[in-house]
């Protein structure tokens, strides 16, 4: 599978910088690379810009075969009822609001959704604590990993993908329940985001 | 034949690559932004995908998000609609190392008429004409020679542009100096390509592209011309076939020369060659679109050939399966773009619900469109809601369907351009097949409509 260079520790600025060159050459470099790769005999591809390096391997079977084995689930929008559109919390007006609470019973919960279309490779278990931004699991976007980052801080509650399966661009991964103290503290601006998630 | 197919489009062309599908037999799962989740394709189709936000940027313009939505879907084969990746030799070059079927011309054929400069000069060679131009700009000093020697007007192209998009009409060479910059920017800014090059400006000119089919044996059909000339500012509103501008005999030689020319140079699969005819009915060649049109259906109605199940095909690997003399050219036809944009209003794009929708029927009569009652026009991309198609046995009966086709449609709640069309079935130019690519520009979209009216 391909390989990616792995930053250090990095500030959540570096980071942003990183993802947005990241979706740069995934667009762009990663499909002539694979192109050139199987154009070739080579085993192996490297390419180095700035603070980045870009690897990528001939797997040992056919480079599509281990994701054309992904399960999904089969679906697509209804026509006549919006329920589709209207019982996803991934609509476009969600999105600029990722922390969106799901419902009043549940205000401390938000849900991280998948920043890709690809293969769903889990990363924490449930149980595990979390800052707002932190890399939860991973997508695999033709073995270019996408991190599934968590809205909120709090605690990992659910995983709602089994591994393996593919997912697509904004489906729910999983859901991240905010401490209660930090809720009661934070409760103005979860009740803002609610309005704006409605709106 | 390819057995599943990713549909990487969005639109009325995506939902016409699925009934081609529907029609081979063949599954199809649509691959849609946020934005439109809610048009007719990904609706109807075996499985729908969501790839990415509006930005097209990373949906529809992302390499990686559809050939990972293909993967997943378990589809062997990608087609790319117009506009987007369709034209684009690397996106079909990536979808092939993983193992996929691009549904158009393979890479080589569409990296080799990816420069218009280099086309012209390659089909000349096959014997096309041309209009008489320049090779690419370098300078300024070279480029005011190269425009001497073609002769003022000129007009300035981007080598890598479409659509009409950095063209740019001048008459001297102090015009041409002042202009040559902006025209670098903005064909740099469209097309990541700022190369020029210069062509004589023809006055009152008609557009008449040819429909060619090729397959990977090398055996190619043309199915006939299609008169594009009503446009406002180089984008096509109505297009027809035949021509009425030219005889029998000049539409057969221009067919007849324009198929044994990209046959000779390699060309493969579904492609329209484009010219321009003057007054005097001379044909010049200006480009190839590698792609499925917008206007296919005109010839789909004189010819009764499916052309993006024949793309399908010829993507399989399969022969042609018919010869020139299997292809018919049945009476007349007309395709309006029905576009959601308002004409009193310098054609100002317009969004919005729309709350009543009927689509016209009836004999010869034929609507491709996304759209429904309820359906919520996203602002994000291009304005075609849809295309009415409508043939009789004669273009004068065409057009007399055409009228009552456009009464009977109604989409209402978002603005659109029936009344531009209802006026040009009005209008004198049109009515004598005199309508030339710069009429509607010169009187003004607005004057043309109130002189309808008083009609």
């Amino acid at each position: 599978m391909p390989d990616q260079h792995q930053p250090g520790e990095r500030t959540t600025a570096q980071r942003r910088a990183d993802h947005a060159g990241l979706a740069r050459l995934s667009d762009t470099l990663v499909p002539a690379l694979v192109a050139k790769l199987t154009g070739s005999g080579l085993g192996e591809l490297e390419v180095r810009e700035g603070d980045w390096k870009i690897r990528v391997r001939r797997p040992l079977g056919s480079g599509s075969s281990a994701a054309a084995g992904a399960t999904r689930r089969s679906e697509r929008p209804r026509m006549g009822s919006h329920a589709y559109a209207e019982g996803r919390a991934t609509s476009a007006g969600s999105r600029a609001q990722p922390g969106v609470p799901e419902g009043p019973a549940d205000n401390r919960r938000a849900v991280a959704t998948s920043p890709a279309v690809g293969v769903f490779r889990p990363g924490l278990a449930i149980g595990a604590s979390v800052h707002a931004g932190d890399r939860i699991a991973i997508v695999d976007l033709l073995g270019i990993p996408q991190d599934v980052s968590a809205p909120i801080d709090g605690t990992l509650v659910e995983i709602f993908v089994q591994a393996g399966e593919a997912v697509e661009y904004g489906e729910e991964i999983g859901a991240i329940e905010a401490p209660a103290a930090a809720a009661t503290a934070s409760g103005d601006d979860v009740a803002g985001a609610t309005a704006v998630g409605e709106a | 034949m390819v057995g599943r197919v990713l549909i990487a489009n969005r639109g009325e062309i995506a939902l016409r690559v699925l009934r081609a599908c529907r029609t081979l037999g063949i599954e199809a799962v649509v691959a849609y932004s946020e934005a439109d989740r809610e048009s007719l394709a990904p609706m109807l189709a075996d499985e729908a995908i969501c790839i990415g936000p509006a930005d097209a940027r990373r949906s529809y313009l992302s390499a990686p998000a559809l050939i990972s939505a293909a993967i997943v879907t378990g589809c062997d084969s990608i087609h790319p609609g117009y506009g987007f990746l369709s034209e684009d030799d690397a996106f079909a070059d990536a979808v092939r190392a993983h193992d996929l079927t691009f549904i158009g011309p393979p890479a080589n054929v569409l990296e080799r008429f990816a420069s218009k400069e280099e086309t012209r000069r390659l089909l000349a060679a096959h014997g096309l004409p041309t209009i008489p131009g320049s090779g690419l700009l370098l300078d300024e000093a070279q480029a005011l020679e190269e425009a001497a020697r073609v002769g003022y007007p000129v007009l300035v192209k981007p080598s890598a542009g479409g659509g009409g998009k950095g063209m740019r009409m001048v008459r001297s060479a102090r015009e041409l100096a002042a202009i040559l910059p902006i025209c670098r920017s903005e064909a740099r800014a469209a097309f990541g390509d700022d190369s020029l090059y210069l062509e004589r400006w023809l006055q009152d000119n008609r557009h008449v592209e040819v429909q060619v089919a090729v397959d990977r044996f090398g055996h190619g059909v043309h199915m006939w011309e299609r008169d594009c000339s009503v446009q406002r500012r180089h984008q096509k509103i109505l297009e027809e076939s035949p021509s009425p501008a030219m005889t029998a005999a000049g539409r057969r030689e221009l067919a007849e020369r324009a198929i044994k020319a990209v046959v000779a140079a390699g060309y493969e699969n579904v492609g329209t060659l484009e010219f321009l005819v003057d007054g005097e009915g001379n044909a010049y060649f200006i480009e190839i679109n590698c792609r499925i049109q917008v206007e296919h259906p005109v010839t789909e109605m004189l010819t009764g050939i499916d052309l993006v199940a024949t793309q399908i095909r010829i993507a399989s690997g399969e022969p042609l399966g018919f010869t020139q003399a299997d292809i018919a050219q049945r009476g007349h036809a007309i395709e309006f773009r029905i576009n959601a944009e308002d004409p009193e209003h310098d054609f100002r794009p317009g969004t919005g619900t729309i709350e009543r929708f009927n689509a016209p029927g009836g004999p010869g009569v034929r609507f491709d469109s996304h759209a429904y009652a309820g359906y919520e026009v996203p602002p994000f991309y291009d304005s075609l809601l849809g295309k009415l198609v409508v043939w009789a046995p004669t273009r004068e009966a065409a057009i007399a369907r055409g009228r009552a086709a456009l009464n009977e449609m109604v989409i209402e709640g978002v603005v659109t351009n029936v009344q531009i069309h209802r006026a040009l079935l009005t209008s004198e130019p049109f009515l004598e097949g005199k309508f030339t690519t710069n009429l509607l520009d010169r009187i003004g979209s607005a004057a043309f409509l109130a002189g309808a009216e008083r009609a």
